[in-house]
C-alpha cells in the first residue's frame, strides 16, 4: 500500500475501492448534445467571457484571445529595430527552421528528402534540440490503418470533436497522410507496441469511434523524438541550441527573409538569412491562461505566435484553449503534470469523493474536463488536498482489476514511475486529477501545404491553427507535427529551390507594428516574445536589481 | 553431484555468437537426455582474460556478479559450456570462497546490490555428461564406428589443477564420452597442448606453429576429426589450417553427440566443413 | 504562495551556497524559489527530457546521488549541482546499413568500448529511470539487440550513466542504436498498415473524404451523431 496519501484522503479511497467491482462493467452513457453544451457553458474555462480580450491591432484585429496572450501580442518587441545592425549575415541558409521540437525536426528530414543539402538547413532552438511538448506526449498517435477503420472515419471523429470548426483541407491532409507517416516511422525504426504478428496494438482515445491510437508504452512522444533527433544527427543537420529567434526579418516587399536569433548565454544576436523560414515553435502553455497549471514544457511561451503575428500572419481559434481533463492534482510537486488519457483508454474511470462514476471516461477532452470541474465546483463532490487544490479520483487500479495484474505496470511505466517517486502506487491506489492547461488549439493560419499568408514563411505543429478547430482529439498532435512538419519541409524546400537569396534584411515590419500599437493608444510594459517564463521566488524578485551589465 | 531436473546454464558471450553451434547442439543433446540446460535470466560477461591477468580483486567483479544472478534465481549450481568461461567463473568463485576477506570487499563494493553468499558451484558440461553415460549410450542411434577421432583438451579445462575437470596431465573424460558413440578414439599426445589462444589476434604466426603441430599430429594419425569444447581452440585449430594443406574439421563434443543421437543441429559455422566428411562416411545423407 | 510562512523551511546548498527554502518543493522549484532563472538545466519539467540531471550528496552521507531536478523533492542538507550537458560522441549510421542479419554485431562494431565493461554497475545506480543499464550493455556485447532495446526503452538520455562510467561507454547512444535496429529489423512489419497505404495511393478514400470536406455543419453533425463505436480492439 502507498503511504503517500494523508489519512482523510485514504478514507475517500476506501469508498472508491468499495464501488470498484460494481462500476467495472458500467458503460456510462455519453452526454447528449444539449447536456454537453450546458456543461461546457457553465464549467469550461474557455466559455468564461471575462478571460478573453479583443485584439486591437494586427491581422486578426477584432478577434478574441486569452488575456495572457493578448498582452504579449499587444506589446512592443524585446528588441529595438533601430539598434540592430543587420549588415553582417552570420548564417546564410536555404531553410531556417525556428524550433527544434517535433515539427521542426520532421521538416528538416523531409527538406533533405526533397533535395536540400543538410548543411544548408539551420535549426535554431530556444532550449536543446528536442525540448518540446512533442517529447512529453504519452498516449499515442492516431492513424487509421485497420480494416474496421478509415481516414474517413478519422476525419469524422476529429471534426465532430472539434465542434465542426476544423479547416476541411487541413483535416483531410491530417487524416489522409496518417498511415504514410506511420509507414515512414516503421522504416526509421520507431518501436511501436505490436502483437506477435507485427500488427499494431491500438487503443481508443476520447472522442474516437475506433481503436486507432498507436503507442510506444506511455513514452510515445519521447520514442518518436528520440528517433527523429537521431536521424537528424545521422543526416548532419546543423542545430543551434539556446539560440531562439527573437524576431523574423523581412525584405523590402514584406516577405520573410530570415530571422534574428539570440544566444541566451552570451546575449549576442545572430543574423540569419534564409530563402525559406519555417515557424515551428510550439504552443503557449507556460502563459498559464486563467492561472491554470500546465502540462507543457518550459519553453512553451507563444514566441512563434508573436513573431508570426507581427509579420502579418492572422491567428485563428485563439479563443479556445485545451485543458486536458486529467492533470495531476496531488502531490503538490506534480500539480499540472499530465496524466495521460491512456489511463482512461485502458479502462481507468474518473470517480468522485464518494466513489461514484460521474461521466463516460472517453468523452471529447473539453467535455470530460468540464465534467470534472462540474464535479468539483458545481456538485461539490471533489476531494480537496491539504493545500486547497480540488480534484477527482482517477481509478487506475481498475485497469488491473479488469485486464489482469501487471497491466498498469506494463502499459504505463512512466506514470507508475512518476507516482512512485512520491510514495504513491497507482497500481494499487487511485490518483487525484484535475484539468490542466494542455494544448493551444488554434494558432497561425496555414494552407494545407504549410505555407502562410506571407511569402517565405511556413508553419507547422502546435504554433499553427485550423487543423483541430476549437478542440483537438487525443493522438492528433503527434500526428499533426509529423504531417505538417513533412509538408512544411517539402514546401519550404521547393520554395527555396526556385527562389533567389533574399535581397534585403530589415525589421521594417516591427517599426510598422510599433506604430500601430502607438496609434491604437496601447502602452504595455511586458515586451515580447517572452522566451522564458518567470518562476523566481517573490521575495527574490522584490529585491532583484534588474540591471544589464555591458562589458 | 548435480541432482536437478535440468541445469541452470551460463552461456558466456561466445556461445551466443561465434560458437552458437556449440550451444545449439549442447541444448539439443541435453533436451534429448531429459536434463535441459536452462539459460540464466540475467548474466554478465565472465570477464574473460581480464580477471586472470593480475591480482586485482576488482577484476573478479564480473564473474561474481553472475554468481549473484544465479543466487537471485534461487539456485546454487551453474553449468557452463565454454572452457574460458568455465575457467574464469570457477577460478573467481574459488578465490572468493577461499578468501572471506575478498568476498567481503567485493560485496562492499557492490553496495546496495545483493551480497554474494559464496554458495554457488560452477560446473562444466563435461562433468554433467560424465554422470549420464548410460543415458547417453541409450540415445545413440547412428553408427559412428567408421569415424576416427582425436580428443583435444587445450588448457582451460585442466589448468590450474585446482579447477581441472579431470586429471591435468592425462585426462580421460572426453575419451570416455566419445567412446559412448561407438567412434574410434585415438590416444592424442598433443591433447593438452596450448592452441596459441589469444595470440590469434595479433601474433597469428605463433598460433600457426601450434596448429601445424597439433593438427599435423592428427593428420599423421589419419583421424577424421578433432573433438573439443573450447570455442577459441575450435576457431584457432580450424581457421589457421588455412596456411597448411590440412583439412581436418574440429567439432564440439556436443556436435558429435548430436550426430550420434540423430539430431540435425549445429555444424553451420565451421571454417572447415565437417558435413562433407560425414557424408563420405555415410553418416549424414 | 500565501502559505509560505506556514511552511517548514529547510537548508539546501546550491554549488555550496546555502539557501532557505520551503519544504515540499522539487529541486527545480527550490532553485527557482532561491532566485535562479533556468536557461540550461530545465526542459519538460515532467520527467521526460533528461535536461535537469542533478548530482547531490546529503550532509553526512558518503554517497553521491543522481536524479532529475523536476522529479525529486528537496531534502534538508542537500548539496546540489546540475549537469545540463554531457559530452558523449555518438556514431552516425545509415539505418539501411545496420540490419542485424547482415552484420555480426553492429553494436560492438560502432561502440567497441562496450567490451571494456567491468560489470561495476555504476551506470545502473546512476540512472534516474531505474533502467538496468549495465544489463543492456552486457546484452549489446553479446549481440542481443532485442534485449538491449527492451531494457533501455525508458531511457530519457540524460547521460548520467555515461558521466559515471569508468570504461567510458556511451550507454545512451548505444541504446538508441539498439532500439532503432529493433524497430526497423527485429519487429515485424504491419501488413494492415501496408494495405491501407496501398489503398490510399490508389485513391480509395478520396471521394468520401472530399464529400465530407464539402459538407455543411448541419450535415456533418448528422453523420457524426450517427457514428457507431467499435466495442473491442
Amino acid at each position: 500500500m502507498s503511504d503517500g496519501y494523508p489519512e482523510y484522503m485514504r478514507r475517500s479511497i476506501e469508498k472508491v475501492e468499495a464501488t470498484r467491482e460494481n462500476r467495472a462493467d458500467i458503460d456510462f452513457e455519453r452526454m447528449k448534445p444539449e447536456e454537453s453544451q450546458e456543461t461546457l457553458d457553465n464549467f469550461h474555462p474557455d466559455y468564461r467571457k471575462e478571460g478573453k480580450h479583443e485584439l486591437k491591432v494586427g491581422p486578426s484585429k477584432g478577434e478574441l484571445a486569452p488575456i495572457e496572450l493578448a498582452e504579449l501580442l499587444e506589446s512592443p518587441s524585446i528588441i529595438d529595430p533601430s539598434e540592430i545592425d543587420l549588415s553582417q549575415v552570420d548564417y546564410d541558409v536555404e531553410i531556417l527552421i525556428v524550433g527544434g521540437g517535433g515539427a521542426g525536426t520532421v521538416a528538416a528530414l523531409w527538406a533533405i528528402k526533397e533535395g536540400i543539402d543538410p548543411k544548408d538547413i539551420l535549426i535554431a532552438t530556444k532550449l536543446r534540440h528536442g525540448d518540446s511538448n512533442s517529447m512529453m506526449a504519452q498516449g499515442g498517435i492516431q492513424a487509421a490503418d485497420k480494416e474496421v477503420d478509415s481516414p474517413v472515419t478519422h476525419y469524422l471523429d476529429a471534426i465532430g470533436g472539434g465542434h465542426y470548426t476544423n479547416e476541411p483541407d487541413l483535416l483531410k491532409a491530417l487524416t489522409k497522410d496518417a498511415p504514410e507517416i506511420i509507414k515512414w516511422h516503421e522504416k526509421l525504426g520507431i518501436m511501436y507496441d505490436r502483437d506477435e504478428k507485427g500488427e499494431f496494438v491500438e487503443l481508443p482515445g476520447g472522442g474516437t469511434s475506433r481503436y486507432r491510437l498507436h503507442s510506444a508504452g506511455d513514452y510515445t512522444g519521447m520514442e518518436l523524438m528520440r528517433v527523429l533527433m537521431d536521424e537528424s544527427r545521422n543526416k548532419g543537420v546543423p542545430v543551434l541550441e539556446f539560440a531562439p529567434a527573437v524576431e523574423l526579418l523581412t525584405d523590402e516587399k514584406g516577405n520573410v527573409s530570415g530571422a534574428l536569433l539570440m544566444n541566451l548565454e552570451t546575449n549576442e544576436y545572430y543574423v540569419v538569412r534564409a530563402k525559406s523560414t519555417i515557424m515551428a515553435t510550439g504552443g503557449f502553455g507556460r502563459l498559464h491562461v486563467q492561472s491554470y497549471p500546465t502540462s507543457n514544457h518550459y519553453g512553451a511561451t507563444a514566441d512563434g505566435l508573436i513573431m508570426g503575428y507581427r509579420v502579418g500572419i492572422p491567428l485563428r481559434d485563439m479563443d479556445s484553449v485545451q485543458y486536458h481533463p486529467t492533470g495531476a492534482a496531488f502531490p503538490d510537486q506534480v500539480i499540472g503534470l499530465l496524466v495521460t488519457e491512456k489511463v482512461r483508454s485502458l479502462g481507468g474511470q474518473p470517480v468522485n469523493a464518494d466513489g461514484e462514476l460521474f461521466v463516460n471516461p472517453l468523452e471529447p477532452r473539453d467535455v470530460e474536463a468540464a465534467a470534472i470541474i462540474r464535479e468539483c465546483y458545481g456538485r461539490e463532490k471533489g476531494i480537496t488536498t491539504p493545500t486547497g487544490m480540488r480534484g477527482v479520483w482517477l481509478d487506475s487500479p481498475l485497469i488491473d482489476f479488469k485486464e489482469g495484474e501487471g497491466t498498469v505496470a506494463k502499459r504505463l511505466p512512466a506514470m507508475v514511475r512518476q507516482y512512485e517517486r512520491f510514495n504513491i502506487d497507482m497500481t494499487k491506489d487511485p490518483i487525484l486529477v484535475f484539468p490542466t492547461l494542455h494544448y493551444q488549439n488554434g494558432g497561425l493560419m496555414i494552407n494545407s501545404d504549410s505555407s502562410t499568408a506571407v511569402d517565405g514563411l511556413f508553419a507547422a505543429g502546435e504554433v499553427s491553427g485550423g487543423v483541430h478547430g476549437k478542440n483537438r482529439l487525443m493522438g492528433n498532435s503527434l500526428l499533426d507535427f509529423n504531417v505538417f512538419g513533412r509538408r512544411a519541409g517539402i514546401t519550404a524546400a521547393m520554395h527555396a529551390r526556385k527562389g533567389q537569396k533574399p535581397s534585403k534584411l530589415t525589421l521594417d515590419h516591427l517599426t510598422k507594428y510599433n506604430k500601430e500599437l502607438k496609434d491604437a493608444g496601447i502602452e504595455r510594459k511586458n515586451p515580447s516574445p517572452m522566451l522564458l517564463p518567470e518562476y523566481r521566488g517573490k521575495r527574490v524578485l522584490e529585491r532583484h536589481l534588474d540591471v544589464q551589465v555591458t562589458l | 553431484m548435480i541432482t536437478m531436473d535440468g541445469y541452470l546454464y551460463y552461456p558466456g558471450c561466445t556461445l551466443k555468437t561465434k560458437a552458437s553451434d556449440y550451444e545449439e547442439s549442447a541444448m539439443a543433446v541435453m533436451d534429448a537426455l531429459g536434463k535441459p540446460l536452462v539459460e540464466m535470466e540475467d548474466w554478465y560477461c565472465c570477464g574473460a582474460v581480464q580477471s586472470l591477468t593480475t591480482d586485482d580483486l576488482m577484476h573478479q567483479l564480473a564473474p561474481i556478479r553472475t554468481m549473484c544472478c544465479a543466487q537471485e534465481e534461487g539456485e546454487n549450481e551453474l553449468v557452463t559450456l565454454c572452457d574460458m568461461c568455465y575457467n574464469v567463473l570457477k577460478q573467481a568463485n574459488k578465490r572468493i570462497k577461499d578468501n572471506p576477506d575478498d568476498l567481503e570487499t567485493i560485496n562492499e563494493f557492490q553496495d546496495e546490490d545483493p551480497d554474494y553468499l559464496g554458495d554457488v558451484e560452477v560446473y562444466h558440461l563435461f562433468e554433467v555428461l560424465k554422470e549420464m553415460k548410460k543415458e547417453i549410450k541409450k540415445k545413440v542411434v547412428k553408427d559412428l564406428s567408421s569415424l576416427k577421432i582425436a580428443p583435444y583438451y587445450g588448457c582451460m579445462l585442466l589448468r590450474p589443477t585446482e579447477i581441472a575437470v579431470d586429471d591435468t596431465e592425462d585426462p580421460k573424460i572426453m575419451e570416455e564420452l566419445i567412446g559412448l558413440t561407438g567412434a574410434a578414439v585415438i590416444d592424442n599426445p598433443k591433447k593438452t597442448e596450448c592452441c596459441g589462444s589469444y595470440h590469434t589476434v595479433n601474433r597469428g604466426d605463433i598460433v600457426e606453429k601450434r596448429v601445424k603441430e597439433i593438427v599435423g599430429r592428427a593428420v599423421e594419425d589419419d583421424v577424421d576429426m578433432i573433438v573439443l569444447s573450447c570455442p577459441l581452440c575450435q576457431f584457432n585449430l580450424e581457421y589457421h589450417q588455412r596456411v597448411t594443406d590440412f583439412d581436418v574439421p574440429v567439432l564440439y563434443l556436443t556436435e558429435l553427440l548430436a550426430i550420434a543421437f540423430g539430431l540435425e543441429v549445429g555444424l553451420k559455422k565451421h571454417k572447415i566443413d565437417p558435413i562433407k566428411k560425414l557424408k563420405e562416411k555415410d553418416i549424414l545423407e | 504562495m500565501s502559505d509560505e510562512e506556514d511552511k517548514k523551511m529547510i537548508d539546501i546548498y546550491v554549488m555550496g551556497r546555502r539557501y532557505k527554502v520551503p519544504e515540499g518543493l522539487t529541486i527545480m522549484t527550490a532553485l527557482e524559489y532561491s532566485g535562479y532563472k533556468y536557461v540550461r538545466g530545465c526542459g519538460c519539467r515532467g520527467g521526460f527530457c533528461g535536461a535537469c540531471s542533478t548530482v547531490y550528496r546529503k550532509e553526512g552521507e558518503y554517497k553521491l546521488k543522481m536524479d532529475l531536478a523536476c522529479q525529486t523533492a528537496v531534502e534538508d542538507g542537500m548539496f546540489l549541482v546540475q549537469l545540463p550537458f554531457v559530452p558523449a560522441v555518438r556514431k552516425g549510421f545509415e539505418i539501411e546499413d545496420v540490419d542485424p542479419k547482415q552484420n555480426d554485431n553492429v553494436l560492438l562494431e560502432k561502440y567497441p568500448e562496450i567490451a571494456r565493461c567491468v560489470s561495476c554497475n555504476t551506470c545502473t545506480k546512476a540512472c534516474p529511470q531505474d533502467i538496468k543499464v549495465m544489463d543492456y550493455v552486457q546484452a549489446s556485447l553479446r549481440g542481443d539487440v532485442d534485449r538491449a532495446a527492451k531494457l533501455s526503452f525508458d531511457c530519457i538520455q540524460c547521460g548520467l550513466c555515461s558521466i559515471r562510467c569508468p570504461a567510458d561507454i556511451k550507454h545512451y547512444h548505444l541504446a538508441q542504436l539498439a532500439r532503432r535496429i529493433k524497430g526497423r529489423y527485429i519487429d515485424l512489419e504491419s501488413s494492415e498498415l501496408a494495405k491501407m497505404v496501398e489503398e490510399l495511393q490508389e485513391g480509395k478514400y478520396d471521394e468520401e473524404l472530399n464529400k465530407l470536406c464539402s459538407m455543411s455543419k448541419e450535415e456533418l453533425k448528422k453523420v457524426y451523431d450517427e457514428r457507431t463505436f467499435q466495442k473491442e480492439g
